[in-house]
């Protein structure tokens, strides 16, 4: 669990704060997303996190400790670290880079060894193939999820993620995006995430945590409370003037009851209850059809009516 | 005329002039090294810093040799001590140079990478900037020992006795067969130095950077 | 030899009397000679560098040849170089043996210099003058050497103050210059007369150093504007 209380950054020779009085707590095993335009301190905040940076006033307290109990070095090598830039040391092979920290906490080699094929498994990668290459020889892509493999190396139950997927191409982030959610659905770690984009945001996170300009914070709360109701112009205008579609993002169709098949089902639109409700309003529009049928393999699970869309978006779901 | 050359190798005084020519250039590289890295390594994190090392490196570099030899030679009089001194400030530019830009040139994020995982300062240094700043201050030293070896030439001015003695001899007794033997000596260890420091490069340059390299420019 | 003991650390070790009273005597022939012997290497070597780098970047096979003889000239010590020019015939001692030896020093620096700047063009840049109607000679002469110019600048003030160092050297031949003034102290063991022509050879090399390194920063006017704008 991550606590901030009431942390400021203000750089010296500086007039105005980058961070100002943030507090609030991320529980564990959630991901909390610091999202905001530039210049909010997302990425300041995040990095007095492991005192790379350290806070003008305030504390950050660590399951109830405050982070400063222990040196900056001893500290940062239980918490993982992956940025946007990546950083791979490109004079060590790929095994030596996920490596690090295990041997800095004193980790027998064959634990390590095994931890890295681990992770390598887990992130997509074939580690008899690349275990012993070099950063050089690998996409942008691969280096990312290098870089996640990285900083989860020493298992922390902490970890700091700043655009991790930022330095790659849309469709491949989103394919990391979708990785790492279904690592952390089993794993359950405590991250702060840091983006700029809403909707890797929306995606990714349990909180979201909206920062202002002058790192105040906005508002703080669940993807789903802060699109259907956002406490200030700036955080609606910041999440985007079609956050009722946002938010039916969030839900699959398959998450609903369904209403029971109804008759005839010829002519209307097939829907996979994988779809989130967004595409399915977009299905049902384009389709022209009031209702549509919702299936999973072959057999028919139920239908969907607009109207049920329609009355979903209306109300704010707590 | 080549005859005349042999004989000059084979004079029981051409070992000495070979020897005392290798000393002064290798302590002189060697205490460039001492000199040079340390401050660059002290400088490292400072924009500041690095940028006045750098310029004062840049200046050094323009200083003509024979310049600097005279300049101790007042104060220090004949012998080994002042050629010593004079082309140990003449190493300095090069690796001074090249091992404040190779530090710095160490991508931010790769050190941020090492801090951010609890690297403490002295390890980022020994086990992520020094090894990849390893081969530009190699390259920086090999720039330097091969121009203190030509440079050593000199000496003999202020009474060092390397082999530029046997150029001076050459010249004054109007035989050409000694002076080209000292040329020839010369040239010899100068490119003997490049070899051997082109091999070394070579053998510090960590294989994930020679890799980076080749990528770069295939 | 005598060795110039401790005792010379005192006030007459520099005699600025002296100096004063034979500034212009002998020290300032020894400057100008040196100015001398280095504009015109430098300015020989250029003059052929530029039509001979010109063609090498033409030519590409005659790149490495021409590396491999001025690199080998480069090898050879500057002392050496100079006294075995002294002994051909119709040479003999004086500027002229040091103007020689300065120019090939310099040949290896230049050449390369061109080649690499005409290099650095985009072939874009001439792609686009040759479909505007140039013809070779005015893509030559108004698009690759003025955007080589920068690295052409560079390379010239590498050779110049290579070459302002290695004239000193040409005391040794008597071919003037700051060098001169070195050899004499040496042998008229007249200390002031060393530290002049080693303070003045290495307060010219200096300067020539800047000087040329400002003119670099100048010619690169669209670069500067660019960086502006960052």
């Amino acid at each position: 669990m991550i606590e901030f209380r009431g942390v400021s950054k203000t750089y010296p020779g500086s007039e105005r704060p980058v961070v100002n009085e943030l507090s609030f707590e991320v529980p564990e095993g959630e991901v909390c997303v610091l999202v905001g335009p530039s210049g909010c301190g997302k990425t300041t905040s995040m990095r007095m996190v492991n005192r790379l940076i350290e806070p003008s006033e305030g504390q950050i307290l660590i399951n109830g400790e405050p982070n400063t109990s222990m040196s900056g070095t001893q500290l940062r090598r239980k918490i993982g670290y992956a940025i946007q830039q990546i950083g791979l040391f490109p004079h060590r092979t790929i095994s030596e880079n996920i490596g690090t920290v295990p041997g800095l906490v004193g980790w027998q080699k064959d634990r390590i060894k095994s931890r890295t094929e681990e992770l390598l498994d887990l992130v997509g990668l074939d580690p008899d193939n690349y275990r012993d290459r070099y950063p050089a020889e690998l996409s942008g892509g691969q280096q990312q999820r290098i870089g996640v493999a990285r900083a989860m190396a020493a298992d922390p139950p902490i970890m700091l993620m700043d655009e991790p997927f930022g330095a790659v191409d849309p469709i491949t982030r989103e394919r990391l995006q979708d990785e790492f959610l279904h690592i952390q659905d089993n794993i359950k770690k405590t991250i702060v995430f840091v983006t700029h984009d809403i909707d890797e945001a929306i995606r990714m996170g349990d909180k979201i945590a909206i920062l202002k300009e002058g790192g105040i914070l906005a508002q703080y709360n669940t993807p789903e409370n802060i699109l259907s109701a956002p406490n200030s112009d700036f955080v609606s205008s910041f999440v985007g003037s079609d956050r009722v579609l946002k938010r039916l993002s969030l839900t699959r169709v398959g998450d609903l009851d369904l209403e029971p098949p109804n008759g005839n089902a010829e002519g209307l639109p097939r829907l996979s209850n994988q779809m989130s409700l967004k595409d399915a309003l977009s299905e049902m529009i384009g389709a022209g059809a009031e209702r549509s049928v919702v299936v999973s393999g072959g057999s028919v699970l139920g239908s969907l009516t607009l109207d049920t869309i329609r009355q979903l978006s209306g109300k704010a779901t707590k | 005329m080549l005859g005349g050359i042999i004989e000059t190798f084979q004079r029981p005084t051409y070992p000495g002039l070979v020897w005392t020519h290798v000393q002064l250039s290798v302590l002189a590289t060697v205490l460039g090294v001492l000199i040079s890295v340390p401050v660059a390594l002290a400088v490292r994190n400072t924009p500041l810093g690095a940028a006045v090392a750098v310029n004062i490196g840049n200046l050094g570099r323009a200083i003509p040799s024979l310049a600097l030899l005279a300049l101790v030679f007042p104060f220090l009089g004949f012998g080994f001590t002042a050629p010593l001194i004079a082309l140990t400030a003449l190493a300095i530019p090069p690796i001074l140079i090249n091992a404040s830009t190779g530090l710095r040139e160490v991508r931010k994020e790769v050190v941020d990478a090492a801090r951010g995982m609890g690297l403490s300062e002295g390890q980022i240094l020994t086990r992520v900037q020094l090894p990849i700043a390893a081969p530009v201050i190699f390259a920086g030293v090999r720039t330097s020992a091969v121009q203190v070896v030509a440079s050593a030439t000199l000496a003999t001015f202020i009474g060092g006795g390397a082999l530029g003695d046997l150029i001076v001899e050459g010249f004054s007794r109007g035989d050409n067969a000694i002076l080209l033997a000292g040329a020839l000596s010369v040239a010899a260890l100068a490119i003997l130095t490049e070899v051997i420091f082109a091999v070394l490069e070579r053998t510090f340059t960590p294989k994930g950077l020679k890799i980076a390299q080749q990528r770069r420019s295939g | 030899m005598p060795t110039v003991a401790l005792q010379s650390l005192q006030p007459e070790f520099f005699d600025w009397e002296w100096l004063r009273e034979n500034f212009l005597e002998e020290v300032w022939p020894a400057v100008i000679g040196h100015l001398y012997l280095s504009f015109v290497s430098v300015g020989i070597a250029l003059v052929i560098s530029l039509p001979l780098g010109v063609l090498v970047s033409r030519f590409r096979r005659l790149y490495t040849p021409v590396l491999f003889v001025t690199g080998f000239l480069f090898t050879i010590p500057s002392l050496a170089l100079f006294a075995i020019l002294v002994t051909v015939p119709g040479i003999g001692i004086g500027p002229t043996a040091a103007i020689i030896g300065l120019v090939s020093y310099s040949l290896l620096v230049l050449i390369r210099n061109v080649v690499t700047g005409i290099d650095s063009v985009a072939p874009e840049t001439i792609d686009a003058a040759r479909g505007m109607g140039l013809t070779n000679s005015q893509i030559l002469l108004r698009v690759e050497l003025p955007l080589a110019l920068p690295v052409i600048v560079a390379g010239i003030r590498i050779a110049t103050v290579t070459v302002i160092g290695i004239a000193v050297i040409g005391g040794f031949i008597s071919a003037g210059g700051l060098g001169q003034l070195i050899f004499d102290g040496i042998d008229r063991n007249f200390p002031t007369l060393v530290l002049t022509g080693a303070l003045m050879a290495t307060v010219l090399a200096i300067s020539a150093d800047v000087a040329l390194l400002v003119l670099e920063r100048y010619m690169r006017p669209w670069a500067r504007r660019a960086r502006g704008a960052n």
